[in-house]
């Protein structure tokens, strides 16, 4: 699917048809791809800086190590002791941190392009609240032998069901959406609170990150899930990302264009609910990161496209910078990733709340 | 005056008797009713009158105080706001006097000697800062927006007190009780420092709520009726201030009671303030009890936090609110 495909006008073949200026024209698959120059260049250095938070977080920690033994020890080379310490410890981590990071950002560019609100990411209508409620009570109630992944899936799914369904759709009421959701969102908060009180005090400790994200008590498992969710799920959001350039149109022009409405919200929302509820299985319910993620792509990339691979690298910066902060800002004490983008981010949300008179994305 | 008898004063008051009752005779222990109710009679054994005279009799009394601080200012609040999603524990009120009271502890005071007025103050800084918001271009008219800025700022603060005590063991452990809003093992004690604190911000409450229903219809008239809006929303604040302050004080903090208690009275008598705040002093510790009994019963043997079950009833009462079309009302 290609933003420039048309079916009255046959598309050029490639590179026979000169590019709008800013833009390239790559040939893919006999097919031309139309690619904005700026977003490209924006992913680029925001990849390089994901990179760079990656090096650092791998060298950075209570037992510190410089970064020239820091990547030979990723691959196996060096000291016992330090690939034993990068392999075992950090890397899972730092994976978690980018497939977690990278998830909610691609979960929040969708939503809030789709509701045309920023305010509307995954929590503030609550999935994340609702993924986090159902993931507790798979660890809770049910044997633990099941992997909380499939029940934040569910849980992201109901709360995106009762929100939607309570607002009457999204984007219609303007913010009561965001009110509808911020109250389904407390209630399942309060539900996983039930919870964990009925919970006995061993699983106290198992229960903390279900009430802060954090990267400390991930499992494997649901990192995995995560990561073959992210496979499926990014190149799924590339293009619904320009089908939604689209939908920023007038209904009638969308539809006279050739694109199926319906169908491109529903499936916009599923793959919100799926990265949301995935990441919440690994992290618990890291705040804010789906806000700002994608209004650091949108700064990146410029106002034209909808930057889904910028908002999933930005993401992983968020997160991954979070959890470096955490770590190191009161070691040896440790505050979790989830505290940090909310100290962080917090007044950001307060300022766009209190100051812009109209947040349409543009 | 017959009306907001018979439609709300009543009903309200009936329920709250039995609230009463249930909270005297229902617990997540071994004494049951049927060896409560001899108590009352001025009977009963050894066990069962120290579980009602010296547990839950105090903590009666408690709840009774905090749902009368928590109904009337949501009440004035939401006036002052002319908006009825105001609610104290949304708009940050209760995160900011939750906030102060850690941050004193943490610079050394100790919790048990440390009486309401940091809370107080935090509440004053956190309604100073709704209300301000409230009177912001483009805020004001979109009573929607103010509470989502509300719950923005109560995030904040909820995670810079967490960072607090995160980082400071010793404030964790004093406030650990205390950070997630409860009536349990409160003992009359707590009530003789916050009484006076909650009984001033009711009289202010009761007297600023005639110039409160004149701004109801705007500034420009209530200046027309002599009253002067500056400073009647400075005597709202002043009262929500020494209400929520007194009852975090008291409690922690407990969502959603202000949003529930004024939005019931509202449907019973009527937008004025003050049948509404005349209603909102009985249902407001009938609605904080009868949440505290069902504290008690959820989750038997253990206790859950009032503040759980309050925004499990809360949360509909919020989303309902909003679906009405009558936004905003006030």
């Amino acid at each position: 699917m290609t933003a420039t495909a048309h079916p009255a006008l046959p598309a050029p073949a490639p590179g026979t048809a000169p590019a709008p200026p800013g833009t390239w024209r790559p040939a893919l698959l006999g097919r031309s791809l139309l690619l904005d120059r700026r977003a490209v260049l924006a992913a680029g250095v925001l990849g390089a800086l994901v990179l760079l938070a990656v090096a650092v977080s791998l060298s950075v920690g209570t037992i510190p190590l410089p970064l020239a033994d820091t990547l030979p020890a990723v691959l196996g080379d060096g000291e016992p002791r330090d690939v034993l310490l990068v392999q075992q410890l950090r890397l899972p981590r730092v994976a978690a941190g980018l497939a977690v990071g990278a998830a909610l950002g691609v979960s929040g560019v969708l939503l809030q392009t789709l509701a045309r609100n920023r305010l509307a990411t995954p929590d503030t209508i609550g999935l994340n609240d609702g993924a986090t409620a159902f993931a507790v009570a798979s660890v809770v109630a049910v044997s633990t032998t099941v992997t909380p992944s499939a029940f934040a899936l569910v849980g992201s799914a109901t709360a995106a069901a009762l929100a939607l369904g309570l607002a009457g759709g999204a984007g219609r009421q303007g913010h009561r959406f965001l009110v509808v959701g911020l109250g389904v969102g407390a209630a399942l908060g309060a539900l996983t609170q039930l919870m964990l009180a009925r919970a006995d005090i061993d699983s106290a400790n198992r229960a903390f990150p279900w009430t802060i994200g954090s990267l400390n008590s991930r499992s494997g498992t649901s990192v995995a899930v995560l990561a073959v969710g992210l496979a499926v799920a990014l190149p799924v959001a590339v293009v619904l990302g320009r089908q939604l350039r689209l939908l920023r149109l007038a209904d009638a022009v969308v539809i006279g264009l050739g694109s199926r409405v319906g169908r491109v919200r529903l499936a916009v929302i599923a793959t919100a609910v799926v990265t949301a509820g995935l990441a919440v299985a690994v992290a618990g319910p890291l705040g804010l990161v789906a806000l700002l993620a994608p209004e650091i792509a949108r700064r990146a990339a410029g106002p034209r496209g909808v930057p889904v691979v910028g908002s999933a690298l930005a993401g992983a910066l968020v997160v991954l910078l979070a959890d470096l902060l955490g770590r190191t800002v009161a070691a040896p004490l440790e505050l979790p990733a989830g505290l940090v983008t909310a100290v962080v981010g917090g007044p950001y949300l307060l300022w766009l709340l209190l100051t812009t008179r109209t947040r349409r994305i543009p | 005056m017959r009306q907001v008898l018979l439609r709300g004063l009543v009903p309200a008051g009936a329920v709250l008797a039995v609230a009463v009752l249930l909270s005297l005779v229902l617990g997540a222990g071994e004494v049951g009713p049927a060896r409560a109710l001899p108590v009352l009679a001025g009977g009963g054994d050894a066990d069962a009158r120290f579980a009602v005279l010296d547990l839950r009799l105090p903590r009666t009394v408690v709840a009774v105080a905090v749902g009368i601080a928590l109904g009337v200012a949501g009440a004035v609040l939401q006036t002052a706001a002319r908006n009825p999603l105001a609610e104290p524990g949304l708009l940050g009120v209760s995160a900011g006097a939750s906030f102060a009271v850690v941050l004193v502890i943490a610079s050394g005071a100790s919790a048990a000697t440390l009486g309401p007025w940091a809370a107080v103050l935090g509440a004053g800084a956190g309604c100073a800062l709704a209300l301000g918001a409230a009177r912001l271009r483009g805020t004001g008219d979109d009573p929607v927006r103010l509470v989502l800025a509300g719950a923005a700022l109560s995030g904040l603060l909820g995670a810079a007190t967490s960072v607090v005590l995160l980082l400071d063991q010793r404030t964790a452990d004093e406030v650990r009780f205390w950070t997630v809003g409860s009536v349990a093992g409160r003992d009359v004690a707590t009530l003789g420092q916050v009484g006076p604190v909650l009984a001033a911000g009711l009289l202010v409450a009761v007297l600023a709520s005639r110039p409160l229903s004149a701004l109801a219809l705007g500034d420009t008239v209530a200046v027309g009726l002599g009253h002067r809006p500056a400073r009647s929303r400075a005597a709202a604040m002043t009262a929500v201030a020494l209400l929520v302050g007194g009852a975090v004080a008291a409690a922690g903090p407990i969502a959603f009671v202000g949003l529930v208690v004024p939005f019931v009275a509202r449907a019973l008598v009527g937008p004025d303030l003050r049948r509404v705040l005349a209603v909102a002093l009985v249902l407001g510790p009938a609605v904080v009890l009868l949440a505290d009994v069902a504290s008690r019963l959820l989750v038997r043997p253990y206790e859950m936090p009032l503040g759980v079950v309050t925004a499990l009833i809360g949360a509909p009462v919020l989303v309902a609110v909003v679906r009405s079309n009558r936004l905003p009302a006030l």
